[in-house]
């Protein structure tokens, strides 16, 4: 009886708790809005950001330059894997438009579509966005909810220096 | 029995735990619709407030902390 209840115990802990730091990053194969498709492997030996986003989130919207510019600054071994979860893709690919207008860049990193948001659920998102930092070895590092401002990048570059 | 009254019990309270049944910031796509929003035509509500404010003739009358007989 008390092997049951230690099973039902590790079960709920398990329904409740999201993914943190120190956590594998979640494997996922899910295509581009170009159409290419992407799973975690692309991005072995890299320094990754997941972020998870949507055209439908102000706090996505307001961080969305400040990734242009931290992709661009950070150089090759650091990529942002911006995933949307957008039902509709044109939805986020006209608001990417909107950001390359403003910033006069070109989307410096991949962008993939998730529809189903079967990743942000399986992240279990405490907030929109969330974004991850994943190491080389695909250990999460650090986990942010809520939008990144100008000092919070800051921040984050340190980190994601450290670990290149 | 004292056990099986403990699961039933735990198995009912995570039924109603918020985790479960909130709705997760993913999934707000549809909430965060413009034709969600209490107010979702900016110019209507303005002439809806104008139009009350003829009617009732008084200035705030429409908020919450005056009684909208116009006297304040």
């Amino acid at each position: 009886m008390k092997k049951i209840l230690l099973v039902i115990m590790a079960l709920s802990i398990g329904l409740f708790a999201s993914v943190g730091e120190g956590d594998k990053a979640l494997p996922f194969n899910l295509k581009s809005l170009s159409g290419k498709s992407y799973s975690m492997n692309s991005f072995k030996g890299k320094v990754v950001l997941l972020n998870l986003w949507a055209s439908w989130c102000g706090g996505c919207k307001k961080e969305m330059p400040e990734f242009y510019k931290l992709q661009k600054s950070m150089g090759r071994n650091f990529k942002i894997v911006a995933v949307t979860i957008d039902k509709n893709s044109a939805d986020a690919k006209s608001f990417l438009r909107s950001v390359n207008k403003k910033t006069h860049m070109r989307t410096p990193f991949v962008v993939l579509h998730n529809p189903s948001k079967s990743l942000a659920r399986a992240y279990k998102a405490e907030g929109m966005p969330s974004s991850y930092l994943i190491d080389k070895k695909g250990i999460i590092r650090a986990v942010m909810i809520g939008s990144l401002n100008h000092n919070d990048i800051k921040e984050l570059k340190k980190e994601i220096k450290k670990l290149k | 029995m004292k056990y099986t009254i403990t699961i039933v019990t735990m198995l009912i309270f995570s039924g109603c735990s918020s985790k479960l049944v909130r709705v997760m910031p993913y999934e707000k796509e549809n909430f965060a619709m413009i034709k969600m929003s209490l107010s979702p035509l900016a110019e209507r509500s303005e002439q809806e407030g104008h139009i009350l404010l003829i009617r009732e003739a008084s200035v705030g009358g429409d908020s919450s902390f005056q009684g909208g007989c116009g006297c304040r």
